[in-house]
């Protein structure tokens, strides 16, 4: 089922959550609702849900205004943060309640629960813990009954509110692989709201990346991590450099004082020699290596002061042999510039 | 149970390890210890075994026929009586009170919360008053009563309204902090599920809370027949009519009926015995359940 959401403002106080949000989810894709806490995202999940209700604005399922309709009603299927779920029945009832509580008339028989709920416990591989309580379970488990159960209604879309938010790393690079991948079974129109860009990036068909209660940018991960349409999208999806600068004939200049223009770097696209290839560079100093991981991190600090992060590969660090305090030229490679606008300083406000 | 391990993996630590930095040596724990029990015997337990032997002194039939006596019986009728208005009536307005504050945001919220302990800071013989000047003949609502023939005052409905007064904090305490510390996240799920309303709150929210609504109950039921002060100033205390168990033991006693008036005191304390088990047995399963959550309820609601 497609998800519309036309004009909606939701105020919470004098705090404005969203600020006349316009969304378009077309039926069977995953959609990640990505932004720093406060940006209103998970406000939008629950008001598509049913679960809080707009100030103003449409919401609608495949076209039908659904706004005035309880969540009880909205056949969808929520995954909260923290699971909720039922601690005093076990997982194979909190699998089954879904279908035991509709109207005596289209409930199913028994054994037809039985096969479902069964079904739904082979699907996330727990099928020997139906007896268990929600406490006896880990964190990874807890969270795939929870989809279980979401998924027992045969929900015509799927909304999940940071679903690995409180999972550990392992599990959670685990899980959300298993998601991708039951969306590629199931086709089930999906949302799930995140703060963590890697996630979004790795399990989305299209992102869609807000702040301040307003969508910065929707594309594929693709587009918003290479093409960023606005600085707080660059800065939110991985690791930036910020110089100030100036463009003079087409060409870009950075500069040490506050001028026109920001400039957005890119750690991977700042390159480190021992000697000026002829074009654009700057001197800088290393200051600390990190070289655990694929990527060998460097920090460097310019003649004017500024710290400057650089990722390279590891063969280019060994090949360059860096050690801390040498003098080394960088060489950015691709750059973005925004105007200034004192947006930067905004900027660090929203993100923080 | 030293250093066993739960269903979940934990371990837990054993009475063997005492060595902790705020332990004392034997001399002062043995005179804390001391203390405890000398005060407790003298206080406690010697007052309750004195109601005991003073009420089976002249041996088991005196005993018995101290209540099976006509006023005595009709004493023990209104206390029921009074305890099975009360009660229900409070278990619902608490669950309601408990339910309001803890889900909802809207004016007034906290003036309601000190309100709901008004009862248990004001004396019960304030209570009392306040309903005989309400609803007395001189009262403000005494001389509309009075045409219409109602008794209010020194009869059965002021014994209940003063009984409700005085126990309406009970479950209402225990839920609120038991609804705040649950969160609606569980209540949300049921609702996305295509539970109603009151499916939800029978199904989910209910069962959560069952330990503390008993024990609120529990408490609950134990002061409504207990209590003296408030029902003592509206019951008029006439024999048979508005006498209920405290007032009964009380009439009796100044009349130096000393087996009869400890052998329904003597009832009074039993209740008390009988709810201290309740209570420690709810305490338990509670306790249980935040626990491991670890009862299987789902059988009994579905």
């Amino acid at each position: 089922m497609s998800i519309q959401a036309l004009g909606i403002t939701k105020k919470f106080g004098k705090f404005i959550a969203l600020a006349d949000v316009t969304l378009d989810i077309p039926r069977g894709e995953l959609v990640a609702l990505l932004g720093p806490s406060g940006s209103g995202k998970t406000t939008l999940l629950r008001i598509i849900a049913g679960l809080e209700f707009a100030d103003t604005g449409t919401v609608r399922f495949d076209g039908r205004d659904i706004t005035e309709r309880m969540a009880s009603e909205r056949q969808v299927g929520f995954v909260f943060q923290h699971y909720a779920l039922f601690r005093h029945m076990t997982v194979f009832e909190n699998i089954a309640f879904g279908l035991r509580v509709r109207p005596r008339n289209v409930r199913p028989a028994e054994a037809t629960i039985r096969g479902k709920v069964h079904e739904l416990l082979k699907l996330i591989q727990l099928d020997n813990l139906a007896q268990r309580y929600p406490s006896q379970l880990s964190g990874g488990q807890r969270q795939r009954v929870a989809l279980a159960r979401a998924l027992a209604v045969e929900p015509s879309v799927l909304l999940l509110d940071e679903p690995f938010g409180s999972l550990d790393a392992k599990v959670r690079q685990e899980l959300r692989r298993w998601l991708r991948q039951l969306h590629d079974e199931i086709h089930i129109t999906s949302v799930f709201v995140t703060h963590d860009q890697e996630e979004a990036l790795e399990v989305a068909d299209r992102v869609v990346v807000m702040s301040t209660g307003r969508i910065e940018q929707e594309g594929t991960p693709d587009e918003v991590y290479n093409q960023p349409a606005t600085p707080f999208v660059y800065n939110f999806l991985g690791n930036v450099n910020l110089f100030h600068g100036r463009i003079d004939n087409g060409k870009t200049y950075i500069h040490e004082r506050e001028t026109g223009h920001v400039v957005y770097v890119r750690p991977h696209s700042l390159e480190i020699d021992r000697v000026p290839n002829g074009g654009n560079h700057f001197r800088a100093r290393i200051k600390h290596i990190n070289a655990a991981g694929p990527l060998v991190k460097v920090e460097a600090i310019t003649d004017w002061g500024a710290v400057v992060h650089v990722e390279m590969p590891q063969e280019r660090f060994r090949s360059l042999q860096l050690l801390k305090d040498d003098a080394v030229f960088v060489i950015p490679k691709d750059v973005k510039v925004f105007q200034a606008v004192s947006q930067t300083t905004k900027e660090r406000k929203e993100a923080c | 149970m030293a250093g066993t391990t739960t269903p979940n993996g934990r371990r837990t630590r054993g009475m063997g390890s005492t060595a902790r930095a705020t332990s004392e040596s034997w001399i002062v724990r043995c005179v804390l210890i001391g203390i405890t029990f000398l005060f407790l015997g003298l206080f406690l337990f010697m007052p309750l075994a004195v109601v005991f032997a003073t009420a089976l002194q002249k041996g088991v039939s005196a005993y018995v026929a101290s209540f099976t006596e006509h006023d005595a019986i009709a004493a023990i009728r209104l206390t029921l009586l009074t305890a099975g208005i009360a009660v229900p009536l409070n278990l619902v307005f608490g669950v309601a009170a408990a339910w309001a504050i803890a889900k909802f945001e809207f004016v007034g919220k906290s003036l309601l919360i000190t309100f709901i302990d008004l009862p248990f800071s004001v004396s019960p013989v304030v209570s009392g008053l306040i309903y005989v000047l309400m609803f007395g003949l001189q009262g403000l609502l005494g001389p509309w009563l009075a045409k219409h023939h109602i008794k209010v005052i020194f009869a059965v409905p002021g014994i209940v309204l003063a009984t409700i007064f005085v126990t309406f904090p009970f479950v209402a305490r225990e839920l609120i902090p038991l609804f705040q510390a649950q969160g609606s996240e569980e209540e949300e799920a049921a609702l996305t599920l295509g539970a109603s309303g009151w499916q939800t709150f029978f199904r989910i929210t209910l069962p959560n809370v069952k330990w503390g609504l008993l024990y609120g109950v529990i408490l609950c039921n134990a002061r409504a027949m207990g209590e003296f002060g408030a029902v003592s100033v509206v019951s008029g205390h006439i024999r048979g009519l508005t006498n209920t168990m405290p007032l009964h033991v009380e009439i009796l006693y100044n009349e130096y009926e000393f087996v009869a008036a400890f052998a329904v005191a003597s009832l009074l304390a039993l209740l008390a015995l009988l709810t201290l088990v309740l209570k420690s047995v709810v305490e338990w399963r509670s306790k249980r359940q935040a626990q491991e959550n670890e009862m299987d309820w789902s059988a009994a609601i579905a």
